[in-house]
């Protein structure tokens, strides 16, 4: 292959084959997208380097030496103002026809990018849409990191498919799903992704099989080649092991999770019990029914902000767990498809040396080739892992924080229910004044 | 409310435990009592402390048993700011219980303050039934300072001079108690009270006030059960927050920016753990407010069994003297009303003669007036028992009203405590949430 080939480059975003530069050449070309569009961080053609959230990417890596341009460092809230894309997940209804039951779901797209035809659109997708989006995205970017899906199947008899709490759920992992690829700054600018998000049909689409540009990605299939790497550098070592514990936390952090909920529910149904007690005291009693009646109804309020907290943490808690899980699965397959990589080029490179004759100058193409793709597996690696990085402390700061506000609200609506009924348990003049602590 | 006989007459039967005359005096001592009408208001009374002891016993062996401190106090030395020492002396809860006997067989009428419970029931599974447990102990401890303190505050209770003895004298006082010959008159009482029998007239307050006793214990003792399965779950939901305090500490080892926020978060999880402890501790105050009560009930229900007991030993009384009249009236006239096997023997076998006759009329006089003076004093008694023992009902319900009112309210001020402390603890975590 000649170097003005199309190669599958580090950041293949949308651009067309002549302006694809060799990495390793000292020229590069800066493009933004549109040209009114302001510092936008994830409009850099080549490499991405700025992130959504404004870390900077490590650059010691020739191939990401240079354009690095854009590099703001946006705090997390700026975020809104400087995007693109906007895409949104909602309106789930449900399809009968005669061979099958099904959802389908509103995606609404705004932007201002010019890959796209036109501003706004607004489709319908269902879930194995998105099941194939995925799998072309990691097909034609496999050196990214995808964000996961929900999980596709479900045990039929445990779960109902169609309750409004499952699909609810599901809304919400699809459309951050969505939202996570727009942010992207490689990944929002595939192909594949924007005719999901533009045509009004998909699976004519679909069975296009291969489209134009995507020759390059399809291409080169990073699978293994039976080559086995000796040792994982230290930096992609350390995010191995982060990984695994961090996968063990998780685990820990659902089981509790599940546990709490556990204990709720069997303090739920003891306090269910425990109300009506008071009720029938009240029943025969004179002067004390009221503040009877007063304890029974606080209890019921108590009770049904337990539910409430129960519930919420059931259906906005575990799955946003679970999914990151899903999500430390994803980087895994990433992590050791790099190792492919770096043991195919090691293996190359070890072929090379034992070659006498051939060894001249300059090592030949295609040791360089994969040395090239080594290089850019890795910056591309480091770069998403930074955003994986950042991204996961937002999102794990917004579930905890959260979880507290739940508990927080649980407390209030139970105080005012038994701050309530003091006046009316007090309600004789002469009584002595108690004390609130 | 008097036997509805129709006639005074009626023979003895049964057993008394008080003639009117003596309800009539300890009325009056409680009048003319020269430490005046309450007790309560002349002398501080406080059970300080509570302590362990060990004795040998029958069969030597080692037996410990706890002894409690009462403290003793003239009321106005408080006043008068000079903070005297208190006289004190050593009671085990062996002794309470036979002081309590001592006035639920003196004072009938009187619904006679419940003395805290022998063992723990109701527990939940975090609390022991032990009782050498120092909680329970301590519990108790303020169990039998109340009762003191009711029995001191009762208009009648307050002047028993074995009351005031058990405050006041270590040595010898169960001499004293047992030379009045209660104990006696404790084991009749109980079996009078378990005893079935059929009242005709009874007071329908009595009965109304009988049906509230059963109804309130039934309902308190299931209100006691379910609090405490409530307290159970409770803890655990507590208990499990506690993981999280170390998970995040783990968690936070492998974090660099979340680390910090992590791990203080992780410790007000903690700390959330260990709030329950003190938070059911206090709600065992609750609960034994709820067991006071529920233990009131029994002394309730021997009062209203006591006027049944009277009311049918009247009844019985006033039956018995109604058959006297009518066989004086049938050896008066020779006819025979009613059936009784005598008559018939003696119809068999020939009359009597009219000198057995008259002895017999004669011994049925005398019967006939005795059972018309007794009849008489029956009746007294029991309209003074009727009178006092409702006078202590009514007073009995003020205070239940008023007692049940503030237990509630000190629950609902403890429920909002634990609001109050979820919120701060949620709060204090969540700030440290924010910081990750």
């Amino acid at each position: 292959m000649s170097a003005s080939t199309p190669k599958t480059l580090c950041t293949s975003g949308q651009q067309s084959i002549q302006d694809i530069c060799h990495p390793l050449s000292a020229e590069e070309s800066v493009r933004t997208p549109s040209p009114d569009v302001g510092n936008t961080t994830g409009s850099i053609g080549e490499k991405d380097l700025s992130l959504p959230n404004g870390t900077p990417v490590d650059t010691s890596s020739p191939a990401s030496s240079s354009s690095l341009l854009n590099r703001l460092q946006l705090d997390d809230d700026l975020d809104g103002e400087t995007r693109d894309l906007f895409v949104t997940v909602d309106d789930p209804k449900k399809h009968v026809s005669t061979m099958e039951t099904y959802i389908t779901y509103r995606v609404s797209t705004k932007t201002t990018r010019v890959e796209f035809d036109l501003p706004e659109y607004s489709v319908r997708r269902r879930y194995q849409d998105f099941d194939w989006l995925r799998i072309k995205l990691e097909d034609t970017q496999p050196t990214h990191l995808i964000p996961p899906l929900p999980e596709k199947f479900v045990m039929k008899g445990v779960v109902d498919r169609f309750s409004e709490e499952f699909v609810e759920t599901r809304r919400k992992a699809l459309d951050k799903f969505l939202k996570r690829v727009a942010d992207h700054p490689v990944l929002s600018f595939n192909e594949h992704f924007n005719v999901f998000l533009s045509a009004k049909d998909l699976n004519a689409y679909k069975k296009q099989g291969l489209a134009l540009l995507t020759k390059m990605g399809e291409s080169v299939k990073y699978v293994t080649g039976g080559y086995k790497l000796r040792g994982r550098p230290l930096e992609f070592a350390a995010m191995g092991d982060y990984l695994d514990v961090f996968t063990q936390k998780l685990g820990t952090i659902d089981r509790i999770a599940q546990r709490i909920i556990k204990e709720q529910s069997e303090y739920l149904v003891e306090l269910r019990e425990y109300g009506p007690v008071y009720s029938s005291w009240a029943g025969f009693e004179g002067p004390l029914q009221e503040p009877l009646e007063g304890v029974a109804g606080c209890v019921a309020n108590c009770a049904g902000a337990l539910d409430e907290l129960t519930e919420d943490m059931s259906d906005d808690f575990l799955p946003v767990l679970r999914e990151y899980v899903l999500y430390i699965e994803s980087m895994k397959t990433v992590l050791k498809k790099r190792d492919n990589v770096q043991a195919e080029y090691e293996a190359k490179l070890e072929a090379v040396a034992f070659r006498k004759e051939e060894r001249t100058a300059q090592p030949p193409t295609d040791v360089e080739k994969c040395q090239d793709r080594v290089e850019c597996f890795n910056a591309d690696l480091k770069a998403d892992w930074d955003r994986w990085q950042n991204n996961k402390r937002q999102d794990f700061r917004q579930l905890l924080t959260g979880m507290a506000d739940r508990n927080i609200q649980y407390y209030e609506k139970c105080l005012s229910a038994w701050e309530s009924i003091i006046p009316l348990l007090q309600d004789r003049p002469e009584n002595t004044k108690t004390e609130t602590s | 409310m008097m036997a509805d006989t129709g006639s005074d007459e009626v023979a003895v039967i049964g057993n008394i435990d008080l003639t009117p005359g003596e309800i009539e005096n300890n009325m009056k001592n409680t009048q003319k009592s020269e430490k005046g009408p309450v007790l309560f208001r002349k002398m501080e009374i406080n059970v300080a402390e509570a302590e362990k002891r060990t004795v040998k016993n029958a069969v030597n062996m080692q037996e410990i048993y706890t002894v409690y401190l009462i403290e003793t106090r003239p009321a106005d030395a408080a006043s008068e700011g000079t903070n005297s020492t208190p006289d004190s002396l050593w009671r085990r809860y062996s002794e309470f219980e036979i002081l309590r006997n001592f006035l639920l067989v003196t004072y009938p009428f009187v619904v006679v303050p419940p003395l805290p419970e022998k063992r723990a029931e109701f527990v939940w599974h975090k609390l022991t039934a032990d009782n050498m447990d120092p909680d329970f102990v301590e519990r108790r401890r303020v169990g039998l300072e109340n009762f003191l303190l009711r029995v001191a505050s009762h208009p009648t209770l307050s002047t028993d001079n074995i009351f005031f003895s058990f405050l006041t004298e270590e040595n010898g006082w169960k001499e004293m108690v047992f030379e009045t010959g209660f104990q006696a008159k404790a084991d009749s009482r109980l079996k009078a009270l378990n005893a079935t029998f059929r009242v005709k007239n009874p007071d329908k307050r009595f009965a109304e006030m009988k049906h509230y006793g059963d109804e309130l214990q039934s309902v308190i003792s299931q209100l006691l059960r379910v609090r405490a399965r409530v307290a159970d779950r409770l803890y655990g939901v507590y208990k499990v927050h506690g993981n999280y305090g170390r998970v995040f500490s783990e968690w936070s080892a492998i974090e660099k920016e979340m680390g910090d926020g992590l791990q203080s978060a992780g410790h007000h999880m903690d700390a959330y753990a260990a709030s329950v402890d003190d938070i059911l501790e206090e709600e065992e105050h609750y609960a034994d407010q709820l067991k006071e009560y529920l233990f009131y009930t029994e002394a309730l229900r021997a009062v209203c069994r006591k006027h049944e007991l009277i009311q049918y030993e009247l009844e019985m009384a006033a039956q018995d003297l109604t058959t006297k009249k009518q066989q004086q009236e049938e050896l008066a006239t020779g006819t025979v009303r009613t059936f009784s096997l005598k008559g018939m023997t003696s119809k068999l076998f020939g009359q009597e003669t009219p000198e057995q006759r008259e002895a017999k009329m004669k011994v049925l006089e005398g019967q006939i007036q005795e059972g018309e003076d007794s009849l008489k004093e029956q009746n007294t008694e029991c309209d003074v028992f009727v009178k006092s023992a409702w006078s202590d009902i009514e007073r009995f319900k003020d205070q239940k009203n008023h007692d049940l009112k503030e237990a509630l309210i000190s629950y609902a001020i403890m429920q909002i405590s634990m609001c109050k402390k979820g919120i701060q603890v949620w709060t204090n975590a969540k700030e440290c949430f924010n910081k990750m």
